[in-house]
């Protein structure tokens, strides 16, 4: 049986949950575009990668991170990393996929998940928020254990670019659910190393993926926002 | 271009060298607008590195590694501060070179600050990693809202010319761009291990061997996307593939290459057409 404690994860990271993640491509429409992602083999590759290398690993981080500084109530600590992971997007529009997600997240938890903790520690965002900043405080402030965190999070990374890559066309709905299948290993692995990160962890090289999502701003025919 | 291709560069022996005698590099300087151009102020050099002031307009500042080169273990610490309306342009005098680091990584501290209407181009030359080598970079800026900030850096990882790979290294590099005191630019770069094969994977580099990222941060920073856009067009005799966005106040470019000479040609193009001002001399070869 699933932890009870852990069951909020199970709604917050379903598609269903109001974010807005189906709207955001991470880049990848372009990667579609230009021919780097054309079948399950390329779509695989692509997303270990990101979660290896890239922007998945570094936001795992960011999840823990916002999770401990949230836990230990420390309101200058969260307010810092809500700023680093604001500045860290490396484009126009994956900071708007990474803030509007965050502000919808916390919107739609203060009004219907609301805790006192979340409360008193929601001026620290005045900044700005990403999600996984989103995600880990108010994961911190339900107690739901870091681990199991880190790792739901990983795996609605991976399971949201599957479907905004089925909804491109390289991969069908089989192909894509076995992409899913395949990475379990590594999102065991990545968020195993996030829950041990410090703030020198963060950090990507996909630099395709940041060109990727730059280049995506001037695509002509556009199904998403990133 | 010399640099990448020289095959003259001797090994790196003094990363045999105990810990006492690593190289501990300091430059610091501030410059001020005189009324008749931007002139140095308290100057301080230690530990091998120089800063020299060659005659131009507007105001060169050029870094000068006497040790040609840094191992691990080796510091640079280097800090610039601008005064109200001065105006530089800070390179460095040849390629950096960082050899393998027997046990402690190299290390690069930046830090700059611009006062109101400053205006810093900061554009060192290439930095060179060879096989081995650990580099641990972090750039801090503060910055005036109306200040201009263009920043240009390139990684060449090994000389492919020399038919030289890079399977086990380290790089890790860090900017915090701080405009009126927030946190506006968090550049962290990381890439470390057997950066070749990593280098080769199409979400990375598909093949690249020498990467570059551009930030102009500048109250006209995000009118000038589109320009940025034209000048950067696809050159087909050019393998370099770019890109560039524009957001809260900045414009960022990041360029991937197989080929670090294409590369340094394509980026001093633009630089040179972006800025509307002749790079300075070192660059031109």
């Amino acid at each position: 049986m699933i932890n009870p404690a852990t069951l909020p994860l199970l709604v917050w990271l379903s598609p269903s949950f109001p974010v807005g993640a189906f709207a955001f491509s991470h880049g990848l429409e372009w990667a579609v575009e230009a021919g780097d992602i054309h079948d399950a083999e390329s779509a695989g590759l692509w997303l270990s990668d990101l979660l290896q290398h890239g922007s998945g690993t570094s936001d795992c981080c960011t999840v823990a991170l916002a999770w401990q500084a949230a836990s230990a109530h420390d309101q200058e600590r969260l307010h810092d990393l809500a700023e680093l992971a604001c500045a860290m997007q490396p484009s126009s529009e994956r900071r708007l996929e990474a803030t509007m997600q965050g502000q919808a997240f916390m919107l739609a938890t203060l009004s219907s998940w609301s805790r006192p903790s979340l409360e008193s520690l929601k001026p620290a965002l005045a900044d700005g928020v990403t999600y996984p900043v989103a995600l880990g405080l108010v994961a911190a402030s339900h107690e739901i254990p870091l681990a199991q965190t880190v790792s739901a999070f990983a795996l609605s990374f991976v399971s949201n670019l599957v479907s905004a890559l089925v909804r491109l066309g390289p991969l069908g709905q089989t192909d894509g659910q076995r992409v899913i299948a395949a990475m379990l290993p590594l999102i065991g692995t990545v968020s195993d190393g996030a829950t041990k990160a410090t703030l020198d962890d963060l950090g990507s090289c996909a630099f395709r993926s940041d060109i990727a999502s730059m280049r995506h701003e001037t695509q002509y025919t556009r199904l998403f926002r990133s | 271009m010399l640099d990448v291709i020289s095959p003259s560069d001797p090994p790196p022996l003094k990363s045999q060298l105990p810990a006492y005698i690593r190289a501990r590099g300091i430059l610091s300087a501030r410059l001020q607008d005189s009324g008749r151009g931007t002139r140095v102020f308290d100057l301080s050099e230690a530990g091998g590195y120089r800063l020299k002031f060659p005659h131009a307009d507007p105001c060169e500042a050029m870094i000068v590694n006497t040790g040609g080169g840094m191992a691990g273990g080796d510091h640079l610490a280097l800090s610039l501060s601008l005064g109200p309306q001065a105006v530089a342009v800070c390179s460095t005098q040849s390629a950096e070179k960082i050899y393998r680091a027997e046990r402690d990584r190299a290390e690069i501290t930046v830090t700059l600050t611009l006062d109101d209407a400053a205006n810093l181009a900061w554009l060192p030359q290439e930095t060179i990693l060879f096989d081995g080598a650990q580099l641990h970079r972090k750039l801090t800026l503060d910055m005036a809202a109306n200040a201009t900030f263009m920043a240009c850096e390139t990684v060449v990882f090994g000389r492919s010319a020399m038919g030289e790979t890079v399977h086990a290294a380290s790089l890790v590099d860090q900017w915090d761009i701080r405009r009126n005191g927030k946190l506006v630019f968090a550049e962290r770069v990381k890439i470390t291990g057997d950066i070749q094969s990593l280098l080769d994977r199409p979400t990375i580099g598909a093949g690249a061997r020498a990467i570059a990222t551009m930030l102009y941060v500048a109250p006209d920073a995000e009118a000038r996307l589109e320009e940025v856009r034209e000048l950067l067009a696809p050159d087909d005799s050019a393998p370099v593939e770019w890109g560039a966005s524009a957001w809260n106040g900045l414009l960022c470019i990041r360029a991937v290459s197989p080929e670090a000479s294409a590369l340094r040609r394509q980026t001093a193009r633009f630089l040179n057409r972006f800025r509307q001002l002749p790079l300075p001399r070192v660059w031109q070869c």
